[in-house]
């Protein structure tokens, strides 16, 4: 079985946000770009089916610009994946579906069995790339997918998939995208001596392809919130008291009671 | 300046999502005169495309012979860029669901439209239209131009107003379906298993979500929070502590590793509000906190707070709320 897993480099958690002097994006001066979180899991999962799997591969794909994403590549291998390919990205590259179309045709252009990305990224937060990427490549995808196993025996991939009425459970042949929400309390870290092996590995370079006449995204603003203030603190002398006050500000000020 | 619209509805136990009628302003104000037409697939699909009728879509579409028991949006996605097409549609928008969210992503390709998901405005000028959407958990927002001759939209739950009943319905009309790719044939879901939400509505689809954490102390405490939550009709959510403990299921979980929800209103007992659980809750409309430690970071993100023990303060709020509401 050939697994491929898709990564995004993302500004790590604790960035402070800055507005760009443009005003449009994120300012990336100082900015340190990590693995999103999802994709870890994408990855964890990607090495939890191929041990599992006789004579299965994971090779990781990346989009985008230079170096945070071949540095995500390398963290990939350092994980255990056993190739990696990095589509370089052109201008557009904070388009999320500019990614799912330079994603696709590179991966179409080689095997796949299984595509595992993450349900979104924590930046973006578009959670577009797995559906897109699916219709691409003309195969089925499972978005919010926890729980997925591989059933050698029956050629059959098992999941459950998160959805707002429950979790529902599939199973399906493949080729299909998987988009992935299961979260791993430790997933796996590189060993020092893979770390250092993973900086010597070849890692596949392809162009994004060229999109033609598309419905594409531009950014044109980014904003930070206004700083919230803080609480404001009910005082009170009985918990009745406090109770009432809340009930009180929640209808009239608020406007949010039921 | 004006465009035809496409609602996409979605069925919920029954009857139409919430999410699915939030659309209708934003459908209404973009069509102009354009024009705004709904699309429901499903065999029992009939209700939800009667409720969208009835709330204001002078034409539904409904593809009866399209199997949609499950969520899949893959299955519809071809389905919905034929009516689209057929109707001559420029904007398609569907609540910001995983169904919605997933559907999106299908049309960018198949529908070749400029996509965007969990939006919170739509606003259109001279230059086209402009999508506000919360990133980065909230921290920030961004504005994108939606360029090309297609639009899809995924509208955040509960950032827009459910639209009153219309004074005349509209009609339905079945739609004829669009076969899938070769790939859906095969793949089968075997049943979806309800979340436990309790008598209450589901974490995602709620308008208030009432969480509790640690603050708890043990699992047979948490029946506090979960009657405060039906005095107000609200979902049940927790902290990462309260499921990891087995407290209750990891369905419940709101943060980075589980839910993300933004209701109008959203009470947090009991927790203290580490980064992981406020990105999965800080864009809600109001939030108020309840905690004994008045330095807790929750209240940095709470617009009301109370300092105090979570064992008097909530019972006393639940009896208050059911003494206002008379219920
Ligand atoms: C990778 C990763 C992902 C994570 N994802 C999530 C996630 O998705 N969601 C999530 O919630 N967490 C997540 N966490 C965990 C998170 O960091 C916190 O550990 C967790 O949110 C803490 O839960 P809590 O607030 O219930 O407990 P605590 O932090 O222990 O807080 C309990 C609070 O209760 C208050 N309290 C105690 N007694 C009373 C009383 N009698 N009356 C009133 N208040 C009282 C205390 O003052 C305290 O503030 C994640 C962590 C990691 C590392």
């Amino acid at each position: 079985m050939e697994i491929v897993v898709c990564l995004k480099p993302v500004p790590e958690a604790e960035t402070r946000l800055r507005v760009a002097p443009d005003g449009t994006r994120l300012d990336p001066e100082g900015v340190k770009y990590v693995l999103a979180g999802y994709d870890e899991s994408a990855v964890e999962q990607a090495l939890l089916l191929k041990e599992a799997t006789a004579g299965a591969r994971v090779h990781a794909y990346s989009y985008g610009p230079a170096p945070r994403t071949e540095e995500v590549l390398r963290a990939a291998i350092a994980l255990g994946c056993d190739a990696a390919t990095w589509v370089e990205a052109g201008a557009a590259s904070d388009d999320p579906i500019a990614a799912a179309r330079a994603l696709g045709s590179a991966i179409g252009a080689g095997p796949y069995d299984l595509v595992l990305c993450g349900k979104q990224a924590g930046d973006d937060e578009a959670g577009l790339v797995a559906a897109a990427l699916a219709d691409v490549l003309g195969v089925p995808e499972f978005g919010y997918a926890v729980n997925v196993r591989w059933d050698a025996g029956r050629a059959r991939l098992t999941l459950g998939r998160v959805t707002e009425s429950g979790l529902e459970s599939w199973e399906t042949p493949l080729p299909c995208v998987v988009g992935l929400q299961q979260a791993w309390n430790d997933p796996r870290t590189a060993k020092l001596p893979a770390i250092l092996k993973s900086r010597k590995a070849t890692i596949g370079r392809v162009a994004a392809a060229e999109a033609a006449e598309t419905g594409r995204t531009t950014p044109e603003g980014f904003a930070l919130p206004p700083p919230r203030i803080g609480a404001r603190m009910i005082e009170y002398k009985t918990p009745q008291e406090a109770a009432e006050k809340l009930v009180r500000l929640l209808r009239e000020e608020a406007k949010v009671f039921p | 300046m004006s465009s035809r619209v496409l609602v996409v509805g979605e069925r919920r136990a029954g009857a139409i999502a919430d999410t699915s009628l939030e659309v209708l302003d934003t459908a209404h104000r973009l069509a102009g005169d354009g024009g705004v037409a709904g699309f429901v697939a499903g065999a029992d699909g009939e209700p939800a495309a009667a409720s969208f009728a009835r709330f204001g879509v002078p034409l539904v579409y409904w593809a009866r012979e399209l199997s949609a028991e499950d969520s899949a949006a893959g299955r519809i996605a071809p389905t919905v860029a034929a009516v689209a097409d057929s109707i001559g549609a420029e904007v398609v928008l569907a609540g910001g669901t995983t169904f919605g969210r997933d559907l999106v992503g299908y049309l960018a390709i198949r529908w070749n439209a400029a996509v965007a998901t969990g939006v919170t405005d739509v606003q259109r000028d001279a230059n086209g239209l402009h999508a506000r959407r919360p990133i980065f958990g909230g921290r920030a927002t961004e504005t994108r131009r939606l360029e090309g001759w297609h639009v899809a939209l995924a509208l955040r739950p509960h950032a827009f107003p459910r639209p009153p009943e219309a004074p005349v319905p509209g009609r339905v009309e079945t739609v004829a379906p669009v076969e899938p790719s070769a790939g859906w044939r095969e793949a089968k879901c075997l049943g979806v298993e309800a979340t436990p939400t309790g008598s209450g509505p589901s974490l995602g689809d709620a308008t208030i979500v009432v969480s509790g954490g640690r603050g708890l102390q043990a699992p047979e405490n948490f029946h506090l929070v979960e009657e405060l939550a039906a005095s107000l009709g609200a979902a049940v959510g927790a902290s990462r502590a309260v499921t990891d403990a087995g407290w209750r299921p990891g369905s419940f979980q709101v943060g980075q590793t589980g839910k993300a929800v933004s209701p109008q209103l959203y009470i947090a007992v009991g927790i203290s509000g580490a980064i992981q659980h406020i990105v999965g809750m800080v864009s809600s409309r109001v939030i108020v906190a309840i905690n004994s430690d008045a330095s807790a970071p929750i209240f940095k993100v709470a617009d009301y707070g109370i300092v105090g023990d979570l064992f008097q303060i909530v019972p006393a709020l639940t009896a208050e709320i059911r003494k206002v509401r008379g219920t």
